[in-house]
């Protein structure tokens, strides 16, 4: 068993975990934030991938639009490498009502958000492929954002202040003498050694999860009622602008470009199990036709894949109606010393990625305000490590990084350019990682081959490395395609499943993989 | 003789096209692309598992038939299959050796014992053998091939008849041109068949790393066109090479694509390349011509009977729509499946009913509609858009191939 100590444990690596920890940091507390899994595996990793200028909100939601508005500017500052500027468009089509532009613009002018009409010629001159049939255009300040990036580079500002990141550290417990937590209790899933940190707070930044936290401290039932929504992903940038419909917030009204592909999405279906999200056909097919209206032959357009998470919204009867206080519209910080007679715990949910330093600031000043002590909130001020100031990620980064190393170094990923020294450095630092864990951060299998060719030459690299012995690397290899096969079975149609028949053909066929001894225990 | 129209240019497709022509038929092969043939490990597999290790493919049909009444074996059976064995052994010795009574096992480039029943005379001492030792040589420029990873698995996989092998890995620098880091197998093949000097390069690097093992492996890429080099470089090294085939495209896989596409040249078939075929034309329950699309315009072939070998959804030949709907696209045949909503699950090792959709046809091959007639009486269909199989998985790809073709070009018979 391994003991730790410090002042604030993070429950949570998602979003809003790492920001809390980073502010923790930053303002002197010695934190430790663990999560179950990798960062960003949850929610802040199956998401849509807008970094929200507010313009989706600004008739049914306001204030959350000015929020957005805010901490756009402020993330593309701080963590440009994980955003993309590609501006927004807000397009009436023409199913339509081109009134709803009027109350937008209204909308926009009162919340502060940033908006302007165009001439509807303007935006298909910008946007070839949009449905030619648009009746009226609004350009906004919508941007693109990797929830991996953004994740882990905030995990590394916070590092870089002291904290410490523990993934794959489960919490079974949260410990607690009579009215006031003494620490958690958690589970290495990687090794099985459990790890007990004292501390006196613990921040519960579990999203989706948040409830099972505040059961394990003994707190009466939290009512997270998580929103499941889909996403696809469409091969190719169909659109290089975030393309929105102007409409009262709907199902399947954005259309997001990010990295090499555009995500439709998304649904919002409420679900009791956030581990087990399902994909139905008929949402997927709901996607294809609201893509349909925004781009007309996006049905014929080569989805490659798709995936579900769950909105962490809070809906808890045990807060007064009159505790507002650190209420944020969209989020919600529930004080345990209020509502359960529990002090050192808190709970946050609700809330956008893009909203997650000012969330992050909320339940840190709420953390402060009941041990007392009041620091500056500095999370807004410092450029997160890794990143150039100014230096927002371009689509076409890679390609230039490529061409620099093309004599000196292989391509392991064709589809998204990843190079073998970015796999090896990467496999480096987390000698324990599995294969999705690094993909998150490298997109290596994430092109239309889907790890067709190069989950073997991954796994070959990680053995040879010596990173892992040869019954988890091929174990990792094994995993790996039953994980990219989540998202992709649902979508198969059109080039995908050519692929996907390809892909058994190499994998099966040629390589056979399915006959390789198979691991005693599944691997993490 | 006939004027016949082959469409595809897989196995079954290259087959069918040469052997008509051999028996004097007027033969127009017409293809969009590349058949699979480039893309596969350049072995012939008759059928590997079903599901468990198969070790003499032939013995094992009747059980394997009556489990898989659906199967495409159930309806060629065993001689056309044979048949089309011994055609292609005796056409390529050169490339295809072995005893189609009895699989064997070949290294793949994870290490895996992968069963096959005839293959590449430069495969031949790959053939694991129990108690043997095994040197697996990679080269640092190609990422295709790990031997690290290759050679731990062989070592502690138990051979399916029983028994072991060992494996020691090596890895060698090789650069095909001054400074490149990064070189395929294709282009590791093209050096060492066009520069003599490069397979002494190969063969001395080998020399001076390896160990006392009995057999060196090296990746698939000894030469596309001269099938021989293995036999130098075993002279070289002192010791029996094998090579192991790799990721698409596969250099084994070319070399026969190669060979069947030659041989069909100079038997004086006429070869329509790189055309879809864009509608046909029937008449009176028969296929009178069919329209290709070729330097911008649309052209008429007459035909008295086509064989149709587009492959399955890999080549494209099957489709799925973004709503659900499989369906064949040149002929708008019949298809065992044409909603795809419960033929896919989420189990990953989980066979995919899906890949089994296809085309039912008769003992002569021609493609059945509902009602189990012949939708044209002279259209069959052969190889991979045949229903009921799954290929990769059971290794049964070429066997099906040859089979459907053979089992066709019986049907319609010699020309006069
Ligand atoms: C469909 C959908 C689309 C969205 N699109 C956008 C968008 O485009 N733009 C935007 O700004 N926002 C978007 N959002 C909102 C945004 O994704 C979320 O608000 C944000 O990611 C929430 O982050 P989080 O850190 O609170 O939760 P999560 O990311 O879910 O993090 C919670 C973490 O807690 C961990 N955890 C759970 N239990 C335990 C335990 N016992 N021990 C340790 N760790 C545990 C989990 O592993 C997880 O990593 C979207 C949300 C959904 C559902
Ligand atoms: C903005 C954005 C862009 C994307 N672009 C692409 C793209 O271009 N190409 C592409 O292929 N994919 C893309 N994706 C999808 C991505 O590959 C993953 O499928 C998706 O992010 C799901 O996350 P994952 O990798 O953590 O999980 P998966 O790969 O689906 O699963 C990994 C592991 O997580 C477990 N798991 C399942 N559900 C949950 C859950 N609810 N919480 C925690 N763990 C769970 C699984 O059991 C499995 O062990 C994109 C995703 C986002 C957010």
């Amino acid at each position: 068993m391994r003991k730790l100590r410090a002042d604030v444990v993070v429950v949570g690596g998602g979003s809003t975990g790492v920001g809390v920890v980073r502010d923790a940091a930053m303002r002197g507390y010695k934190a430790i934030l663990v999560d179950r899994a990798d960062l960003a595996q949850g929610t802040s990793g199956r998401f849509h991938g807008l970094l929200h200028s507010g313009g989706r909100y600004v008739v049914s939601d306001p204030e959350s639009a000015t929020e957005c508005a805010e901490e756009n500017a402020i993330v593309t500052r701080i963590q440009p490498h994980a955003v993309e500027t590609t501006g927004g468009l807000f397009v009436v089509t023409p199913h339509d009502d081109p009134a709803f532009g009027d109350q937008f613009l209204a909308g926009a002018l009162k919340a502060k958000v940033p908006a302007r009409e165009i001439d509807p010629a303007l935006a298909l001159a910008r946007e070839p492929r949009l449905n030619p049939g648009i009746l009226r255009a609004f350009e906004v300040e919508d941007g693109t954002v990797d929830g991996w990036q953004l994740v882990w580079s905030a995990a590394a500002s916070a590092q870089a202040y002291g904290a410490e990141i523990l993934s794959y550290h489960e919490v079974v417990a949260v410990e607690r003498t009579g009215e006031a937590v003494t620490g958690v209790r958690c589970l290495n899933r990687k090794t099985g050694e459990d790890v007990t940190i004292e501390c006196g707070f613990v921040l519960n930044c579990a999203g989706p999860w948040a409830g099972r936290i505040a059961n394990a401290a003994g707190c009466q039932p939290v009512d997270v009622v998580p929103g499941r929504g889909i996403m696809v992903a469409m091969a190719h940038r169909l659109v290089n602008t975030v393309v929105n419909r102007c409409i009262y917030p709907a199902d399947g009204d954005i259309l997001v470009p990010i990295h090499t592909v555009c995500v439709i999405g998304t649904t919002d279906h409420p679900t009791t199990d956030p581990d087990h999200l399902e994909i139905p056909r008929e949402e997927v097919q709901q996607m294809l036709d609201a893509g349909e209206e925004l781009i007309p032959g996006f049905r014929d357009a080569r989805a490659v894949h798709a995936w579900a998470g769950a909105r962490p919204l809070i809906k808890d009867k045990h807060v007064a109606a009159t505790d507002t206080r650190h209420m944020s519209r969209g989020m919600s910080v529930i004080d345990h010393r209020e509502r359960d007679g529990l002090s050192g715990l808190l709970t946050i949910g609700g809330g956008k990625l893009t909203t997650y330093r000012l969330m992050a600031e909320h339940i840190v000043n709420a953390m402060e305000e009941q041990l007392g002590v009041s620091h500056p909130c500095r999370t807004a001020d410092e450029i997160c490590p890794g990143n150039v100031p100014g230096k927002t990620y371009l689509i076409t980064d890679r390609l230039h990084e490529r061409e620099e190393d093309r004599l000196s170094d292989q391509i392991i990923c064709e589809c998204e350019l990843m190079s073998r020294s970015m796999f090896i450095d990467l496999l480096e630092k987390f000698p324990q990682a599995s294969f999705d864990d690094l993909r998150r951060q490298l997109r290596v299998g994430m092109g239309p081959c889907q790890g067709g060719f190069c989950s073997s030459r991954i796994a070959g690299l990680t053995f040879e490395e010596g990173a892992v012995d040869i019954e988890r690397a091929t174990g990792l290899l094994r995993l790996f395609l039953e994980n990219r096969w989540i998202g992709l079975w649902p979508i198969l149609s059109g080039d995908q499943v050519r692929q996907a028949a390809l892909d058994d053909w190499i994998i099966q066929g040629i390589l056979d993989v399915d006959h390789l001894p198979h691991p005693a225990k599944e691997e993490i | 003789m006939a004027r016949i129209v082959v469409i595809g240019a897989g196995f079954s497709g290259l087959a069918a096209a040469l052997r008509l022509r051999q028996l004097n038929h007027e033969v127009t092969l017409v293809a969009k692309g590349v058949g699979g043939l480039q893309l596969s490990q350049g072995t012939v597999d008759i059928l590997g598992y079903a599901p468990e290790w198969v070790q003499a493919p032939f013995k094992s049909f009747a059980a394997f038939i009556e489990a898989n009444p659906d199967h495409p074996y159930a309806t060629i059976g065993t001689q056309p299959v044979k048949r089309g064995l011994t055609w292609l052994s005796d056409l390529l010795p050169g490339l295809v050796v072995g005893d189609m009574e009895k699989n064997v096992c070949l290294p793949t480039p994870v290490g895996a014992m992968r069963p096959t029943a005839l293959y590449q005379p430069s495969m031949a001492s790959g053939v694991l053998t129990k108690g043997k030792s095994y040197a697996i040589v990679g080269f640092n420029q190609l990422k295709d091939f790990s031997p690290e990873f290759c050679a731990a698995n062989l070592t502690r996989t138990p051979l399916p008849t029983g028994g072991s092998v060992t494996a020691t890995a090596y890895r060698i620098d090789l650069e095909v041109a001054p400074g490149e880091a990064d070189s395929s197998a294709l282009r590791y093949a093209r050096a060492l068949d066009d520069r003599p000097e490069f397979r002494t390069r190969l063969a001395d690097a080998v020399k001076t790393v390896i160990g006392p093992e009995d057999i060196v492996g090296l990746p698939a890429c000894l030469g596309l066109d001269d099938p021989t080099i293995h036999i130098d470089l075993a002279q070289a090294i002192g010791r029996p090479v094998f090579e192991i085939p790799l990721l698409p495209p596969g250099v084994p896989g070319m070399r026969i694509n190669e060979a069947l596409m030659r041989a069909l040249r100079k038997a004086g078939a006429r070869l329509v390349l790189g055309s879809f075929i864009t509608g046909f034309e029937a008449s009176a329950g028969s296929i009178v011509s069919v329209t290709v699309q070729q330097a911008g315009h649309d052209r008429e072939l007459p035909a008295d009977i086509v064989v149709y070998a587009p492959g399955g959804f890999e080549s494209g030949a099957l489709t799925l729509d973004s709503a659900g709907k499989i369906s064949e696209r040149t002929f708008d045949l019949p298809l065992t499946g044409t909603n795809a909503a419960d033929l896919v699950t989420g189990d990953y090792w989980h066979d995919q009913a899906l890949f089994k959709v296809g085309v039912r046809t008769d003992s002569t091959m021609r493609a059945l509609g509902p009602d189990g007639a012949p939708v044209y009486g002279n259209l069959y269909a052969v190889g991979s858009i045949l229903s009921g199989a799954t290929r990769w998985a059971e290794k049964s790809g070429e066997g099906i191939a040859l089979g459907s073709a053979f089992a066709a070009v019986n049907a319609i018979g010699g020309g006069k």
